[in-house]
C-alpha cells in the first residue's frame, strides 16, 4: 500500500462537507438577499385524486415562470409555493392546515381538491386568519365558513344554467336527459340545470347521478334510452365524460350529447376517441380566443410541456397569476392579502375577462364561456347550427 | 318494463359480469390454495393494465405477442409476491399475509403511479371492432375476447385441478396443508404455482378491461379488488366456476337493481342482496349445504403469541407525556395527535370485535359515519349541546351498528369481514341517497365546533386534551371489561364458540355486547371528528378508513389495547414525518409497513 494514512479517506469526506457547509451557507445568504415569498399548497400528490395535484402543478408552475422572470418576483422577492400532499383527505388536510397556520413563512394557502377535504380545513384557516384560496371549491357553502376563505372557482350558479340554455336555446333540445356525478358538484350542478331547462319551457324527462368510481353505463344508458330524450346533458369530469361518450353508441344511444365544462381536456378526446366526436361542451377557455392572456398561457404551456392545457391546468395558472397581482399591489403580509383580495380590480385572467371579487360572496363573477364542439378529434367552435335531429 | 328492455338489461348485466369474472377468478384461485383475501390482486390488474400500455401504444407489439408479455410480467411478479414477502410469514399468523397483501397493493399502486404519472391513459384496443346488434344494444369483439378468456380459464383450471399431477397437489394443499405435506407434496411450489396463475390471469384481465373502457389509472386497482372479492363471495369463496357464476349474477343484480330503482341505487341494492344472500347460504350460493366452510376452524384464525406486557407505571408515564404535548408549543403535532387519538379510538373499538371478539370487521369507517352525522344533526337540528350531543351519537352508533352487524353474528372468518364490508358500504350509500336528512352528497356543513358547558374548545390544545381524556377513560374502561368474566366470555367465543355454547352461553347477546361497546367508542371518535370538521359528506368516512382501521389494529396486536395506541400514533404519524417525500411518501410508508409485518407478524405488541 503506498498510502500509510488510513484515514485518508476520512479527510476527504471531512473536507467535502466542510465544503458543503460553506456551499449550503453561500446559498443561505444568498436567499437571505431575496426570501421568498411561500404560498402554501394542500392538495393531492398521491392517492386516488392526485391526477389533479399533478396538474394544478404544472398550472403553478408556468405562472412562476412569468411572475419570477420577466415579472422579477414580487417587489424583487422571489415567489414560490409548498405543496404540501394531503391525498384529498380531510384528516391529513386539517394537519396541512395547523402545519400552515403556524408557519410564519406561508402567506397564503390554496386547496384543498373535493369539499371534504377543504371545508375540514376551513375553520383553522379562519381562526389562524390565513386566507384559504379555494380556486376548484364550488360548493355553494364553501365561502360561507368565513372571510378568510376565498374562491375563484367557477361558480355553478353561472356554469350550470349556461349549460342549459346551450342545450335548449342554441342547440334546440326540447327533451333532456341529465346523467351527472353523484358528489356535491355534480348534485348542485344538476338540479341548477333542472331548474334552468325547465324555465325555458323545455323537459326533463330522466336524471340519473352515478359515483366517481363508476365505470359501466350500459344499463344507465338503457334508462335514458328509454326515456326518449332528444339530446342528453352530461354533468361529468373528462375521464367518466369519455367513458359515457363511448358507451352511448354501444347502447344504441345517436342523440347528441352535451357536457359542462369540465370536460374540456385533450385527455377527453384521447380517452373517448371517436365516440366523442360531435360532443358540443362549453369551455371557460378556448386556445384559439383571441385574447392576449389566453394566447400566452396556451403558446407558454404547450411550449414548456409539449401537451394542451386543461381547464385545471388553466385554473392552476390564473389562481398564482391572481395572487401574485394581489401581493404586487397590496403587500405579502397574511393581511395584506385578506384586505387585498377585496380590493383588486381588473387583474387579467385566462378564465375571467378580469378578476373582481364580489366582496359579499368572496368569488368571482362573469366567466368567459366559448361554445365548443368535438370534430375531428379536436375542439372547435361551435358552427351555430341547432343540434341534429335523430 | 318491455321484453326488449328486459333483454338489454340482461344483456348488460352479464357483460359487466363478464368483467368482474375475470377478477374473480385469480381471488377465488388464491382463496382456495392460500386461505387469503389477496388484497395485492387488485394492484396486479393495474400492473397488467400498464404492461399492456407499454407494448401497444409505446412499442407497437402486435396483440399478439403483447398479451403473452402480459401473462408473463404479471406471473413473475406474483411469483415473487409469494416468495418475498408471503412465505416468510407462513405459519407465523393467520392474519398476517392479509396485512401484508394490502401493504404491498400500496406499494405496487404506488410505483405505477409514480412511473406513469396519476394521469388516467387510453389504452385502444388493437382488435377490429366488430359489433353485433343484440336487442336495442350491441356487443364487440372485445366482449366476446373477454368472455372467451373467462370461461377458457375456467375450463382449464377445472382439468389442471381434476386431471393433472400439480393440479391434484393443488387441491390437496387447499383441503389441509400439513396432510399435503405429509404426503410428499411440495406445498411451496403449489403456492408458488397458484400465484403465477392467478397472477398472470390478473394482468391480463386488467390489460382487457382497461382495453375496454379505453381507459387505465394507477387508482383502478381497489374498487376492482372490492368487485372481484364480492362476486366470488357470492359464488362461494373459493370455488373457482362459482366465482365466475357469482361475477355473472353480481353483474345481472347491479344492472337489475339500476332498472328498477335508477343509477345512484345500484351499489345499495348489490350490497343489499350480498347480506341476504351471506344470511342464508353463508357458504355461497354454489357450495353444497354438507360442505365444511372453506376458511380456518374456530380458533385459527387470530394467532396466538405472548402479548408483550408494558408495566402500568410505564403506560401512566406515556400518558403524563401525551398530556405535556402541547408544552411543545406546535399547533401541527397536536393535530397530528388529536388524528392519532382518533384513530386509536376507532382502532380500540376494531380490536375489541376482530380481537377479542374474533370479528374482523372491514366496515368499521361506518360507525365513524353514524356517529358523525347523528352528532352533527342533533347539533344543528336540535340545537343539542355539542358535548352531549357526542354522547348520545355514541348510543345511537352502539344502537344502530348492532342491529345492522347482527345478521353477521352467525358468520365466521373472512365471511364476517366480507358482510361487514358491505355494510361499511350500505351505510355510506344510504347516507348518499337519502337525502331528506343527509342532504345526500351536499353533505352537512356549519357544523358547531367543540365546546363544553359553553366554553369553546376549538384550539388545538383544547381539542386535543378533550380526546385525550375520552380516549383514556374509554381504553381503561376496555381494558377493566376485558379483565372480568364478559373479557374471559368473550375470548371464550372466539376460540371456540361450540364450546361456549355448550357452557350455555348466549353467543349473539354477547357479540352484541362487544358491538354495542365497540359502537359506542367508534361513534364518539366519528362525532368528535365531524365537529373538529365542520363539514362531513358521504365521502368523509369512506373505505380506505375501514382498511386503515384494521391495518392499524392488527400492526398494533389484535385485541391488544395498548397495541391499538402504538398502531395508530405509528401509521398516523408515519405519513406526517414523510411529508418531505412529497410523491414517494406514501411508497414509502407502504414499504415500512411492510417491513414492520415481517418483524412482527403477531402484530407490535403481540395478540391479547
Amino acid at each position: 500500500m503506498r498510502d500509510p494514512d488510513s484515514r485518508r479517506p476520512l479527510v476527504s469526506l471531512t473536507r467535502r462537507a466542510a465544503l458543503l457547509a460553506l456551499g449550503a451557507a453561500g446559498l443561505a445568504r444568498t436567499a437571505m438577499a431575496a426570501d421568498p415569498v411561500i404560498v402554501g399548497v394542500s392538495g393531492p400528490l398521491t392517492g386516488p385524486a392526485a391526477q389533479y395535484g399533478a396538474q394544478w402543478k404544472k398550472g403553478f408552475d408556468l405562472a412562476l415562470d412569468d411572475i419570477n422572470g420577466p415579472g422579477g418576483g414580487i417587489k424583487g422577492r422571489p415567489l414560490a409555493y409548498q405543496f404540501e400532499d394531503s391525498q384529498n383527505d380531510p384528516r391529513q388536510s386539517v394537519a396541512i392546515a395547523q402545519k400552515f397556520v403556524g408557519d410564519q413563512k406561508i402567506v397564503v394557502e390554496i386547496g384543498d381538491f373535493s369539499s371534504p377535504a377543504s371545508m375540514a380545513a376551513s375553520p383553522i384557516y379562519q381562526r389562524g386568519k390565513l386566507v384559504q384560496f379555494g380556486f376548484t371549491n364550488s360548493h355553494p357553502d364553501f365561502t360561507k365558513g368565513g372571510d378568510y376563505m376565498w374562491s375563484n372557482s367557477i361558480s355553478q350558479s353561472e356554469q350550470s344554467p349556461q349549460l342549459a340554455t346551450f342545450a335548449v336555446q342554441q342547440l334546440g333540445l326540447k327533451k333532456v336527459a341529465i346523467l351527472h356525478l353523484n358528489t356535491d358538484w355534480g348534485r348542485t350542478s344538476k338540479d341548477l340545470a333542472v331548474a334552468t331547462v325547465k324555465a325555458l319551457g323545455a323537459e326533463v324527462v330522466a336524471t340519473e347521478g352515478y359515483m366517481p368510481e363508476e365505470r359501466d353505463f350500459r344499463s344507465t344508458l338503457v334508462r335514458v334510452r328509454d326515456a326518449h330524450p332528444d339530446g342528453v346533458i352530461l354533468i361529468s369530469y373528462y375521464a367518466d365524460g369519455a367513458l359515457i361518450a363511448r358507451q352511448t353508441r354501444v347502447a344504441g344511444i345517436t342523440q347528441p350529447l352535451v357536457a359542462i365544462g369540465s370536460v374540456y381536456s385533450p385527455k377527453f378526446i384521447e380517452l373517448g376517441g371517436d365516440a366523442v366526436d360531435g360532443v358540443y361542451t362549453q369551455s371557460n377557455f378556448f386556445p384559439e380566443e383571441p385574447r392576449p392572456e389566453v394566447k400566452d398561457f396556451v403558446a407558454r404551456f404547450t411550449a414548456r410541456y409539449h401537451e394542451e392545457p386543461d381547464a385545471f391546468n388553466a385554473y392552476g395558472y390564473d389562481t398564482m397569476v391572481l395572487l401574485a397581482a394581489v401581493m404586487r399591489q397590496f403587500g405579502t403580509t397574511r393581511a395584506d392579502i385578506r384586505t387585498g383580495l377585496e380590493k383588486i380590480r381588473d387583474v387579467p385572467s385566462v378564465i375571467f375577462g378580469r378578476v373582481a371579487f364580489d366582496p359579499v360572496t368572496r368569488r368571482v363573477a362573469g366567466a368567459n364561456t366559448a361554445n365548443l364542439q368535438v370534430k375531428g378529434g379536436k375542439f372547435v367552435s361551435w358552427d351555430g347550427k341547432p343540434a341534429p335531429r335523430s | 318494463m318491455s321484453w326488449g328492455t328486459f333483454l338489454d338489461y340482461t344483456v348488460n348485466g352479464l357483460v359487466v359480469g363478464n368483467i368482474y369474472a375475470l377478477l374473480a377468478v385469480g381471488l377465488a384461485l388464491i382463496f382456495g390454495v392460500a386461505n387469503l383475501i389477496n388484497f395485492a390482486h387488485g394492484s396486479l390488474y393495474t400492473v397488467g393494465a400498464y404492461v399492456g400500455w407499454i407494448c401497444i401504444t409505446q412499442l407497437h407489439w402486435p396483440f399478439l405477442l403483447t398479451v403473452p408479455t402480459v401473462l408473463i410480467v404479471s406471473a413473475v411478479l406474483g411469483v415473487a409476491i409469494e416468495r418475498l414477502a408471503l412465505r416468510p410469514l407462513h405459519g407465523s399468523s393467520r392474519i398476517a399475509p392479509l396485512l401484508a397483501t394490502i401493504g404491498l397493493s400500496l406499494v405496487l399502486d404506488q410505483i405505477v403511479q409514480l412511473v406513469f404519472t396519476p394521469n388516467p391513459r387510453a389504452l385502444p384496443s388493437p382488435l377490429p371492432d366488430w359489433r353485433f346488434q343484440i336487442g336495442g344494444g350491441t356487443i364487440g369483439t372485445l366482449d366476446l375476447l373477454i368472455l372467451g378468456v373467462g370461461l377458457g380459464t375456467a375450463g382449464l383450471l377445472y382439468v389442471f385441478l381434476r386431471f393433472t399431477k400439480l393440479g391434484w397437489a393443488v387441491r390437496a394443499t387447499a383441503q389441509d396443508i400439513d396432510a399435503a405435506k405429509q404426503m410428499g407434496v411440495d406445498t411451496n411450489r403449489v403456492n408458488m404455482s397458484v400465484f403465477a396463475i392467478a397472477s398472470a390471469l390478473g394482468g391480463l384481465s386488467g390489460m382487457l378491461v382497461g382495453m375496454y373502457y379505453n381507459n387505465i389509472d394507477p387508482g383502478m386497482s381497489f374498487d376492482a379488488t372490492l368487485k372481484g372479492v364480492v362476486a366470488q363471495i357470492i359464488g362461494g369463496m373459493g370455488n373457482v366456476p362459482g366465482a365466475i357464476a357469482g361475477s355473472l349474477l353480481l353483474g345481472l343484480i347491479e344492472s337489475y337493481g339500476i332498472a328498477l330503482f335508477g343509477t345512484s341505487y345500484r351499489n345499495l341494492f348489490a350490497f343489499v342482496l350480498l347480506i341476504l344472500i351471506l344470511i342464508l347460504r353463508p357458504n355461497g350460493l354454489f357450495a353444497s349445504a354438507k360442505e365444511m366452510p372453506p376458511e380456518p376452524m374456530t380458533g385459527s384464525f387470530v394467532a396466538r403469541g405472548k402479548p408483550i406486557r408494558i408495566p402500568l407505571p410505564a403506560i401512566a408515564g406515556v400518558v403524563v407525556l401525551a398530556a405535556l404535548l402541547p408544552l411543545a408549543g406546535s399547533d401541527y403535532l397536536l393535530q397530528t395527535g388529536t388524528n392519532a387519538l382518533l384513530y386509536g379510538l376507532l382502532a380500540l373499538s376494531l380490536t375489541l370485535v376482530a380481537g377479542t371478539v374474533g370479528m374482523v370487521s372491514l366496515g368499521h369507517a361506518g360507525l365513524l359515519a353514524i356517529g358523525a352525522y347523528a352528532s352533527a344533526l342533533l347539533a344543528i337540528e336540535l340545537a343539542i349541546p355539542v358535548v352531549l350531543a357526542i354522547a348520545i351519537a355514541g348510543v345511537v352508533t352502539a344502537v344502530v351498528g348492532t342491529l345492522l352487524v347482527f345478521p353477521a353474528f352467525r358468520m365466521r372468518g373472512h365471511y364476517v369481514s366480507i358482510a361487514t364490508l358491505a355494510i361499511g358500504q350500505i351505510v355510506a350509500l344510504v347516507i348518499l341517497n337519502w337525502n331528506s336528512l343527509t342532504r345526500g352528497p351536499i353533505g352537512i356543513s356549519g357544523i358547531p365546533p367543540l365546546s363544553l358547558a359553553g366554553i369553546p374548545l376549538y384550539d388545538a390544545p383544547q381539542a386535543y386534551w378533550f380526546v385525550l381524556a375520552v380516549v383514556v377513560a374509554l381504553a381503561l374502561l376496555q381494558a377493566r371489561v376485558l379483565s372480568s368474566h364478559l373479557g374471559r366470555t368473550w375470548r371464550a367465543l372466539r376460540d371456540d364458540d361450540i364450546a361456549a355454547r355448550s357452557h350455555g352461553i348466549d353467543v349473539n347477546r354477547y357479540k352484541a355486547m362487544a358491538f354495542a361497546f365497540g359502537g359506542f367508542g367508534a361513534g364518539v371518535g366519528g362525532a368528535v371528528t365531524a365537529h373538529l370538521y365542520s363539514y362531513i359528506n358521504h365521502e368523509t368516512f369512506n373505505a380506505q378508513i375501514s382498511v386503515l382501521a384494521l391495518t392499524i389494529a392488527i400492526l398494533g396486536g389484535l385485541g391488544n389495547i395498548t397495541g391499538a395506541m402504538l398502531g395508530s400514533v405509528l401509521l398516523i404519524g408515519l405519513p406526517e414525518i414523510f411529508r418531505g417525500l412529497a410523491e414517494y411518501r406514501m411508497l414509502i410508508y407502504g414499504i415500512v409497513l411492510l417491513l414492520l409485518i415481517r418483524v412482527r407478524p403477531q402484530g407490535l405488541l403481540g395478540t391479547a
